[in-house]
């Protein structure tokens, strides 16, 4: 290492590291990233990405084995797992190749290794140098949360590592957790023929989604033989040579559950182990660490962005903080990202996204909400991809005309939720909605009709 | 026309800006290139919003769609209309008297000074039609009709029913006609034809013991008429000091329709025949 003086460091390169120091360069900083693993962090080589692949095939398999309502023949489709994953990591390679070519580009310095806080404005790489910059971030990002009693071992009880790559396909699969990751796992492996349970300790699947659209997610989870248990706890856990014996409490009483694999999927911890944050004083809260709306801790010149910080866990919530935080380091005033601006999805067949306040919280925080509703069944696009199940759902203040919320389950609503994000940014009201012209035919017209729909216009349903 | 530069805000900070009769031209923007934003509106609300200090503690009595209508016409009207001003001095001894004897022999009337006030606004106006008229962007409105509406103070604010063709009733009609109005107008009772339109406005506050004032005009009208209080007052009289009660009115007139000779012709019509009333009863 010729120079070891910079001006920004970034500790881990994921999506949030990794497009801070981008941005940094494109500021005419000199900027450095610090990583132990892999560039692109978790949501390139182990989240975000490899899933969606696994989940095309999974998709692609059900419409073979649906092939003859489309008039097609498939005759007995069948998947070759070895294949499948095959494909997957070949994606998360390319994307990892594609980071690398990204920083190079931009003429940030890539060093290997575990980066560590070494005094004000130091930062030592194990077996490496000391590096020196005077703005440093954290973007160690987070990884499985880990339970007692459900502690992964790599071979009966999985995180989504092992999910991602499985030696083999097993018969039967328990699901800990129904949040984004535990769900789309669920969707992957049943689809492909895994009888698969859901244990959820709260009342609904998808916690976090509108109620509506959560109960709407259920019914399709359940008609494909999804087994959902929710207000369900795990009580305990038996492994046998390849299978495993849950215990599950709901509803006061006790069942136990076989499977030859249990998935946990119950949130995920922050890395804040062994970076010197205590010795830096760098304050944590909750086990995670606090900042400021521009992603300053209270350590001047150290700063945190992404799953080290507060939720949610969302790899574009990381990226835009980290732009964020450059940009205030530079003195540009950027705005603060606004929390219910973070668009939330979940790549499930059907697919559900969601931005901004569900009905319950726009009436709990005290507005007087106008809510509009449009079915998939009613959109022609959608019936002829024959992805008639599904619903877009808006929430209006109903006096500022402000779009509070909007939740959507059903065919590509992961792609169209950016529309309603546009539309909180730029603060549009109903009427500005209204008046967009939704191109014919598609999905996207269910997104037209849910506006319409809050004000009593809805015109096809 | 159009001079003023471009605000830029979002649809939502317009409309919550509007909700709360803010001025978006006096927020600063904090969003993207200076736009503004719902949290600019948000934190100006939070601001005391007159720039001058209010004493003391204030009621705040919430503005009625009558109060709001009355505010924005009226600033139209001062700030768009180049208005000018007419006093004159008149003589209403003869008024007065006259008055006195048809209300001594009346049956189910009693005529009061504005009545008269109004029969001969109406009147001169039939002898200088140039003063009852309207100011458009391509053309000044003469009307053929005589309408005049007054100004009756009504509990939610000032309304302004029309004594219709006035120049064509007595005064004993337009005395009738008056008092039904104002009663309406007092009991909130006032329906759209009854002061919509008119083409010359009298505001009189003589009762008030108000010497003179000038008045706004009321848009879309050219002229108003302001009508202070009857008094005893030292005048010359050929070079003799006498007394006379006298009485000044002042004419509000919108110089893009009516000019000032117009103007001064009316008041000389007028002031005659007040002065000289017998005519009012022809």
């Amino acid at each position: 290492m010729s120079d070891t003086s910079f001006d920004l460091i970034v500790i881990g390169a994921g999506p949030g590291g990794y497009v801070a120091a981008i941005r940094a360069a494109q500021l005419g900083m000199k900027a450095c990233v610090v990583e132990k693993a892999h560039l692109g962090g978790i949501c390139l080589n182990w989240g975000c990405i490899p899933t969606k692949a696994l989940l095309r095939s999974a998709e692609v398999f059900r419409l073979m084995q649906h092939a003859d309502s489309f008039g097609l023949a498939s005759p007995n489709p069948a998947f070759d797992l070895a294949k499948v994953v095959a494909r997957s990591r070949a994606v998360a390679a390319q994307l990892q190749a594609g980071v690398k070519h990204l920083l190079k580009k931009n003429k940030v310095t890539v060093v290997e290794g575990h980066g560590k806080l070494a005094g004000k404005g130091k930062v030592a790489v194990d077996n490496g140098p000391t590096l020196t910059a005077p703005h440093i971030i954290i973007a160690t990002g987070a990884r499985a949360r880990v339970i007692p009693g459900l502690e992964p071992d790599g071979d009966l009880v999985w995180t989504y590592k092992e999910a991602m790559t499985p030696k083999g396909f097993p018969k039967s699969l328990i699901v800990v957790g129904s949040g984004a990751i535990g769900i789309e796992f669920a969707s992957f492996y049943q689809a492909l023929g895994c009888q698969v349970t859901v244990i959820e300790m709260m009342d609904r699947v998808l916690p976090v989604e509108d109620e509506e659209i959560s109960a709407l997610a259920r019914k399709a989870f359940e008609q494909q033989d999804m087994k959902i248990l929710t207000s369900a706890s795990v009580k305990g856990l038996k492994k046998d040579k390849d299978q495993v014996t849950v215990s599950v409490e709901a509803g006061g009483k006790t069942s136990e559950i076989v499977a030859q694999r249990v998935l946990v999927a119950v949130g995920v911890s922050p890395n804040i182990e062994n970076l010197g944050l205590e010795e830096s004083g760098v304050k944590l809260e909750k086990g995670r660490i606090n900042t400021d709306a521009m992603m300053r801790t209270n350590v001047p010149g150290i700063y945190a962005i992404g799953d080290v910080t507060a939720p949610p866990w969302l790899a574009h919530k990381a990226s835009h903080e980290g732009v964020i935080c450059v940009e205030a380091i530079k003195g540009l005033n950027p705005h603060a990202l606004h929390p219910r601006s973070i668009p939330g999805c979940t790549y499930a067949h059907p697919q559900v996204a969601s931005v901004g306040l569900t009905e319950k919280m726009a009436r709990e925080a005290g507005h007087e909400v106008k809510v509009g509703r449009f079915p998939a069944m009613g959109n022609g696009k959608a019936i002829a991809l024959g992805e008639t199940e599904g619903l877009v759902k808006t929430i209006f203040d109903a006096k500022s005309g402000e779009l509070l919320g909007a939740h959507m389950i059903g065919p590509e609503v992961t792609e169209m939720i950016q529309g309603y994000c546009i539309a909180r940014t730029l603060e549009t009201t109903e009427a500005e909605l209204m008046q967009t012209v939704f191109p014919h035919p598609t999905v996207s017209e269910m997104m037209h009709e849910a506006v319409l729909d809050a004000w009593g216009r809805a015109i096809h349903f | 026309m159009n001079a003023l530069p471009r605000i830029f805000a979002s649809p939502l900070a317009r409309r919550l800006a509007a909700e709360k009769g803010l001025d978006l031209a006096s927020l600063a923007g904090s969003g993207p290139h200076g736009r503004i934003v719902k949290a600019d509106v948000e934190s100006a609300k939070a601001k005391p919003v007159p720039s001058a200090p209010i004493s003391g503690q204030a009621e705040a009595i919430p503005n009625t769609t009558l109060r709001k209508t009355i505010a924005k016409r009226l600033t139209e009207s001062k700030q768009t209309i180049p208005h000018f001003y007419l006093s004159v001095d008149l003589d209403i001894d003869q008024l007065l008297d006259l008055r006195e004897k048809l209300n001594q022999r009346a049956e189910g009337f009693k005529l009061s000074v504005n009545d008269f006030v109004i029969k001969a606004s109406a009147k001169a106006l039939r002898q200088i039609p140039a003063a009852n008229a309207s100011w458009t962007e391509d053309a000044t409105l003469r009307y053929a009709d005589v309408d005049i509406a007054v100004a009756v103070a009504a509990p939610g604010g000032l309304v302004t029913p029309i004594i219709r063709k006035a120049d064509t009733k007595t005064v004993a009609q337009i005395s009738a006609e008056m008092k039904a109005l104002a009663e309406k107008a007092r009991a909130g009772k006032l329906m759209p034809e009854d002061y919509q339109g008119g083409g010359f406005t009298i505001s009189n506050l003589g009762m008030y013991g108000i010497k003179s004032f000038s008045a706004i005009i009321n848009p879309p009208q050219a002229c108003i008429l302001a009508v202070g209080a009857g008094e005893k007052r030292p005048v010359v009289k050929g070079d003799q000091l006498g007394i006379a009660t006298l009485c000044t009115v002042t004419l509000s007139v919108d110089h893009r329709a009516v000019d000032g000779v117009v103007g001064a012709e009316f008041l000389a019509a007028f002031k005659k025949l007040i002065e000289d009333p017998l005519g009012l009863l022809l």
